[in-house]
């Protein structure tokens, strides 16, 4: 039985019956000709079933991203009539030594989205699972999963002010002595790419973890238990236990972080705006200022396709390696 | 599960996609909704009179965080009870890339705030070419600046061309000081040369004083830069490169020279440190609260900087390169223009006129912009009375110039803050960083 058939199993149940009874009326061998036809018609009812996701899903996905790909073949500033200008905005993309930039750090995103924050979540996954139960673990997973939950827009607002020059980070430098260390993080040449992607680790680190936390409570206890029988310790138990068992979560997870540090903006934009100088620029601020501000409309749809393009490779390659058998 | 009907169901899903898909492509023939070149954006013949038995409804899109749009807007409306006025807000970095699309709209506001950027809408004849109303006004000897909003077919050159609005409140940039510090340290001011600002700025920062506080997070240098640039370069060159002139340049080496003062600034220390951390807003805060000596900034600093400081606040204007020479500034100011569309030009056309005469004079300086009608303006005493003073001085020199990042290109601000914090941060020198102005401006102007 194929999906379709098991999802509308009942509901075209009369208009087979009376197929059926057609057939049953002729030849056999006419026989396996009805039986398709039924088939194909409850294909068509689950399509049916399907088209109050597919529509919407087509007119406000699908069909922006088409139009995104027509009007990046256009040089077009948004106000007056295009012209047609083929693949030339691709061209332009490849040799822009600001669009190298936005893609490395958006490369060195990934480090701060992905890396640090899967292997913070595993940890404090693996931490608050084993104390399950005990008093102030909800507490505990409600604090870690808060950032998940601000809008971006404020989160940006708020590390503003820890990373300003007499913000809460430099006072805490300043307060255990380290006074020689602060610096203005977000004007920082060295620092502004690293300071805005400790914000995203901030978070997505609750994500990642909530995404281990249920997978660790899909795990069988009783392989936990026979691991203690032979003498595991908490760090065995996690390395030989959680982490192989955890594949699926990993593949989630890594692809909701990865889309999140190739996609970023709205962090950068409120914290840096892409400065100093062009040390925080990442692919989205540059669509967004082509798009609005230099009324560059075709290169900034040509730039999104192929961003949108990098993403898919990056997730499809992803989810191809986690679903090898370890 | 058999292959062939799965992959069959697939087919059939994807193909309806597409169907849909298609339909809906062909549905929106618009797919690039350019203007189309037919849409009247002339006024033709028009008059000064409006319809006073007629309900009319204007909309009013602006950026302005002042009184001033609000106040302007009241006013009107009690002088003309027919007609209403609906003002549609929005904050400033919004507005700016947002405006164009709100302006190709099909509901577009009547009148909205001129701002870099909306030169696109000339060609796509989105804006309603003023002139025969600004005649029949006489909008010539009413407004002071009517250059900056005056445009090329293409809109790429400003200052020649055809008028699209006025510009009700003017704003320009001088130099706040803290009156206390400055008789604390002895330095005398104001100083009559740029020579003898910098030596106050030396005096205040052996004293351990930050000299001019600033904030370049955002770009805040841009003030210094522009001021400079003003006092250093000829008008005929600021003018032909910010106003987008074909094949002007700014590699020029009277820029060379503006660009490498603020930088000596910078390095010597006389700057806010870390200047590229800090933002424009929080600059001028923290000068108010009384951190720093001076602060190069706009009028529109003014109210912020005598709340903080009270009588200990004082202003005076960017200094010339030589003794006596001509006051030479840069200021913009809140330019309303109106909308092709707009299906109430007579009426909009009595707005703008409303805002050069006396009554609307009070309400503009009241929200700190000098008023076209300078005479007009009640004097006032403290920190604002000062700046006035300064305003007037500016006017009698004809010295406000046009920042040059509002109409050299519409990508300019961006390019602006990136370089100046290029240049801040030690990692690009004078003649890059001009170079790399260039290289936006001719990008534009190719």
């Amino acid at each position: 039985m194929t999906t379709a058939d098991r999802l509308t199993g009942p509901a075209p149940a009369p208009g087979a019956q009376s197929r059926v009874e057609r057939g049953a009326g002729g030849t056999a061998r006419k026989h396996p000709r009805p039986a398709r036809s039924g088939r194909r018609r409850r294909r068509a009812v689950a399509l049916l079933y399907l088209l109050p996701a597919l529509l919407p899903y087509t007119l406000f996905a699908v069909l922006p991203l088409l139009h995104t790909a027509y009007l990046s073949l256009f040089d077009w500033d948004g106000v007056t009539l295009p012209s047609f200008v083929g693949l030339d905005n691709y061209g332009r993309i490849v040799t822009d030594p600001q669009l190298r930039a936005a893609a490395w750090h958006a490369g060195a995103l990934i480090l701060f989205f992905s890396v640090l924050p899967i292997c913070l979540g595993l940890v404090s996954a693996a931490i608050v699972s084993r104390r399950a139960g005990r008093r102030g673990t909800t507490l505990v997973r409600t604090v870690l999963f808060l950032p998940q939950v601000i809008p971006l827009v404020a989160v940006g607002i708020l590390w503003r002010w820890v990373y300003a020059e007499d913000g809460t980070l430099n006072q805490a430098l300043r307060a255990i002595g380290l006074g020689g260390l602060t610096d203005a993080w977000l004007g920082s040449f060295t620092w502004a790419l690293p300071a805005v992607g400790l914000i995203g680790s901030w978070v997505v680190s609750g994500l990642c973890m909530v995404l281990f936390l249920s997978g660790t409570q899909r795990i069988d206890p009783e392989i936990y238990e026979a691991a203690r029988m032979d003498g595991a310790g908490p760090v065995r138990e996690f390395t030989a236990i959680t982490v192989p068992l955890l594949r699926p979560e990993f593949a989630v997870a890594l692809s909701i972080t990865v889309i999140a540090a190739l996609s970023s903006f709205d962090l950068i934009y409120i914290t840096t705006g892409g400065g100093p100088g062009n040390s925080t620029v990442v692919p989205g601020i540059l669509i967004y200022r082509l798009a609005f501000g230099g009324g560059a409309v075709g290169v900034a749809s040509a730039l999104a396709i192929v961003l949108t393009v990098v993403i898919s490779i990056a997730v499809l390659v992803i989810n191809r390696l986690s679903r090898e058998a370890p | 599960m058999s292959p062939s009907p799965s992959s069959l169901s697939r087919r059939t899903f994807l193909t309806a996609t597409g169907a849909v898909g298609a339909a809906a492509l062909t549905a929106c023939s618009d797919l690039t909704p350019g203007a189309s070149s037919s849409e009247k954006s002339s006024s033709g013949p028009v008059s000064t009179a409006i319809p006073a038995d007629e309900k009319i409804t204007l909309v009013v899109a602006d950026a302005d965080d002042t009184t001033m749009t609000p106040g302007l807007i009241a006013a009107f409306r009690e002088k003309h009870p027919n007609i209403t006025v609906k003002r549609n807000y929005t904050g400033w970095d919004d507005y700016l890339k947002s405006i164009n699309t709100t302006m190709s709209a099909d509901s577009a506001p009547d009148i909205a705030q001129f701002t870099s950027g909306m030169q696109n809408l000339v060609p796509g004849r989105l804006l309603l070419k003023v002139g025969e109303y600004g005649k029949a006004y006489g909008w010539a000897e009413k407004f002071p600046g009517l250059d900056q909003i005056t445009l090329t077919p293409d809109g790429k050159t400003v200052g020649t061309g055809d008028l699209y609005g006025v510009g009700a409140g003017l704003s320009f940039e001088g130099v706040y000081y803290n009156k206390a510090k400055a008789q604390k340290l002895g330095l005398t001011v104001p100083p009559a040369t740029l020579d003898e600002l910098e030596a106050l700025f030396a005096k205040a920062k052996a004293a351990g004083e930050t000299a001019l506080v600033a904030g370049n997070l955002d770009g805040g240098l841009n003030h210094a830069f522009n001021v400079l640039l003003s006092a250093y370069l000829t008008p005929k060159d600021r003018e032909a490169w910010a106003y987008g002139h074909q094949s002007a340049t700014i590699v020029l080496p009277e820029a060379e020279k503006a660009a490498e003062t603020l930088k000596r600034w910078v390095d010597k220390g006389y700057v806010t440190p870390k200047v590229n951390g800090v933002s424009d807003n929080d600059a001028t805060a923290a000068f108010a609260k009384g951190e720093g000596v001076f602060r190069i900034s706009g009028n529109w600093a003014a109210a912020a900087v005598a709340e903080g400081l009270g009588e200990g606040a004082g202003y005076f204007n960017m200094p010339p390169v030589t003794s006596g020479g001509k006051v030479r500034t840069t200021g913009a100011g809140v330019y309303y223009c109106v909308s092709s569309k707009s299906k109430n030009a007579a009426a909009v056309a009595a707005f703008l006129d409303f805002t050069a005469g006396a009554e609307a004079a009070a309400i503009t300086a009241k929200a700190g912009f000098m008023a076209p009608d300078a005479g007009a303006m009640p004097s006032q005493s403290g920190l604002l009375g000062d700046v006035q003073q300064g305003w007037q001085t500016v006017v009698k020199d004809a010295g406000l110039q046009p920042f040059i990042q509002n109409s050299s290109s519409p990508t300019m601000g961006d390019t602006l803050t990136t370089q100046l914090q290029l240049l801040a941060g030690g990692k690009a020198t004078a003649g890059k960083f001009l170079a790399g102005l260039q290289t936006d401006f001719e990008n534009y102007h190719k």
